[in-house]
């Protein structure tokens, strides 16, 4: 089943559920998967773009953040914070996708997902050098000094811009900043079991997530005072990205 | 019953008792500045006085090459701020494929060791250019025998690691002290730029103009100069890997340097290099993993030009088209990041 991620603008409630000794628990397995028009996408793979242009990505990645089961007056905490890396070299690993596997989730049935895409507000006010070097939010190659903020979204790579010519025309988008830190929620039931697994996929269609944006004008988008690009792939990514169980 | 032969074995095995010698290791404070992340060591190999005592004679003694002519100071000089002055560094062997590291803030670096990343740990890193057969072209195997036969090492190893005998002296051990060494060469924090960032002291214009290129925090005034992606405050390193353009390369298959393809085995990552500190360039010349350039121009100007086409080159390198003013701006604050503390530290020079 497919469902769509639509954006929450409510903040959640954050209600921590104590794991008591005997308390039944599942496995929750979350494939995070690039796909570009339904396709699986790895990098360098050469795919048609708007208006005639042909385009290749060399990097995707995105910080995700508060994934989290929905549940009867609150949540259950997944994980805080993830570096998502979908910048496979092959259609293989690229129909894989980047797993996050959690353990310990209390069995029960759940009313939905949702998730953070970029680093929430409070996170985001800090810096690398607060984090130790196993928590993704210590990599300084996510961190905009410039913006003060964490970088939340990479798509970058190449752009054929007459359709039949070389690709020689490098992009970088990155969005950031806390105004465009987004959180999608979905609301399937999802059944956790105790000691079964549930395997869930959240699939991201570059192409949607790139839909109207004039890459070619503005291929090199890391600037506060120019955000209509990296606005549009933020009010983008309701209709990218599908939670598949 | 047993044999002289049978005896003789066991004395070997069992080496010299140690236990006379005291084993009481004192924790060494890290001393970092205020903006940097947190120093993060390993559970099994904790800093002590003793162990960096060990590990800084074990970095400057020779004793460790086949030969006796490199020690790791060799290629990791303190007046070069640990770097050797050369395009590519030399061994007992001969030249070695690559130049060498700064090891100034290495324990800070948490992804991967050499150019290529082919090392985990410092700890890992250090067992490597031993047995290399250029660089130090040893065995371990005789290294720990001359160790252990050394007049003053048993010494050493029994107050850094408490063990009871010559024969418990190794290779590991020998990795653990010199990691623990390196793990103490910090920037000093005293660089014009830092005394900057404290609000200590003002910028000259074209320094700060410089900064801002370089961070990119005046869009509208200075253009984006892109460095920080890649050399990103407070290491002015981000523990990535990059194309920077240094190759041309028709497709994935033809880097005359795989660089960290050839550790991951996939080739999208050929042709990418460990972006290194810039911290110090006024000591580093010359610079690339092998050393092409050899001024502070020549590297801006590589950048400037957006580098040679590779398939995988990094999307942040592109014509920059800056002026020549701009770039002289930008080398002013490159030059900011001057701090001799760790270069003239005598803690971490030479003991001998």
């Amino acid at each position: 089943m497919k469902y769509l991620l639509f954006t929450l603008f409510a903040l959640n409630l954050v209600i921590l559920s104590s794991c008591k000794e005997d308390e039944e628990v599942g496995t929750v397995v979350i494939n995070f998967k690039a796909v570009y028009d339904g396709e699986p996408l790895h990098t360098f793979d050469t795919k048609a773009f708007e208006n005639g242009q042909r385009l290749q990505f060399t990097l995707l990645t995105m910080m995700v953040s508060d994934l989290e089961l929905l549940k009867s007056g609150g949540v259950e905490s997944l994980d805080d914070i993830e570096l998502v890396n979908l910048s496979f070299a092959d259609s293989v690993s690229a129909a894989r996708g980047y797993t996050v596997t959690i353990h310990d989730v209390p069995a029960q049935t759940y009313t939905g997902l949702s998730l953070g895409i970029g680093v929430p507000e409070d996170l985001n006010a800090m810096v690398p050098a607060d984090f130790p070097s196993n928590n993704p939010l210590s990599n300084t190659g996510y961190y905009w000094t410039g913006w003060g903020s964490y970088i939340f979204q990479k798509t970058e790579g190449t752009l054929d811009t007459i359709g039949n010519g070389p690709l020689d025309l490098g992009f970088s988008l990155h969005t950031g900043s806390d105004p465009l830190y987004s959180v999608l929620q979905g609301s399937p039931t999802l059944v956790v079991e105790d000691g079964k697994t549930l395997e869930l996929d959240i699939v991201v269609d570059y192409k949607l997530l790139l839909a109207g944006i004039d890459i070619k004008s503005n291929p090199q988008n890391h600037n506060p005072q120019d955000i209509a690009t990296i606005q549009a792939i933020v009010d983008n990514l309701p209709n990218a990205l599908v939670l598949i169980q | 019953m047993a044999s002289c032969h049978d005896t003789i074995d066991d004395d070997l095995n069992e080496g010299k008792d140690l236990t006379h010698i005291p084993y009481s290791p004192v924790l060494y404070a890290v001393n970092l500045p205020e903006d940097y992340p947190a120093l993060e060591q390993p559970s099994d190999n904790l800093m002590t006085v003793e162990g960096i005592k060990l590990g800084r004679k074990l970095f400057y003694d020779p004793v460790l090459s086949l030969d006796s002519t490199i020690s790791c100071s060799s290629c990791h000089m303190s007046t070069h701020s640990f770097t050797d002055g050369k395009p590519l560094s030399e061994g007992v062997a001969g030249i070695t494929a690559r130049g060498s590291m700064s090891l100034v803030d290495v324990g800070l670096q948490y992804h991967g060791l050499f150019w290529d990343g082919r090392a985990a740990t410092l700890e890992d890193q250090a067992l490597m250019p031993v047995e290399d057969p250029i660089e130090m072209a040893e065995t371990w195997e005789h290294v720990e025998m001359k160790l252990r036969e050394h007049p003053g090492y048993p010494e050493d190893f029994r107050k850094a690691f408490g063990i009871t005998s010559t024969s418990k002296i190794d290779r590991y051990l020998a990795a653990k002290a010199i990691a623990q060494f390196e793990r103490s060469i910090i920037s000093g924090g005293n660089s014009k730029y830092d005394r900057f960032i404290r609000g200590e002291i003002f910028l000259e214009e074209n320094e700060y103009n410089g900064y801002l290129m370089f961070f990119d925090k005046a869009p509208s005034v200075v253009p984006d100069a892109e460095c920080h992606h890649c050399h990103n405050a407070p290491l002015f390193a981000t523990n990535d890997y990059f194309n920077n353009g240094l190759q041309e390369s028709a497709d994935f298959m033809s880097f005359g340097d795989p660089g960290l393809g050839k550790v991951t085995g996939i080739f999208t990552d050929n042709g990418r290099f460990k972006a290194p500190t810039l911290r110090n360039l006024v000591f580093t010349a010359p610079y690339m993993h092998d050393g092409r350039f050899n001024t502070f121009e020549e590297v801006v100007n590589h950048y400037n030009s957006g580098g040679k086409y590779s398939p995988n080159k990094s999307n942040l390198l592109y014509n920059l088209h800056f002026t020549e003013e701009q770039k002289a701006d930008l080398i002013a604050f490159l030059m900011t990041l001057t701090d001799s503390t760790a270069v003239t530290n005598p803690d971490y020079q030479s003991p001998f």
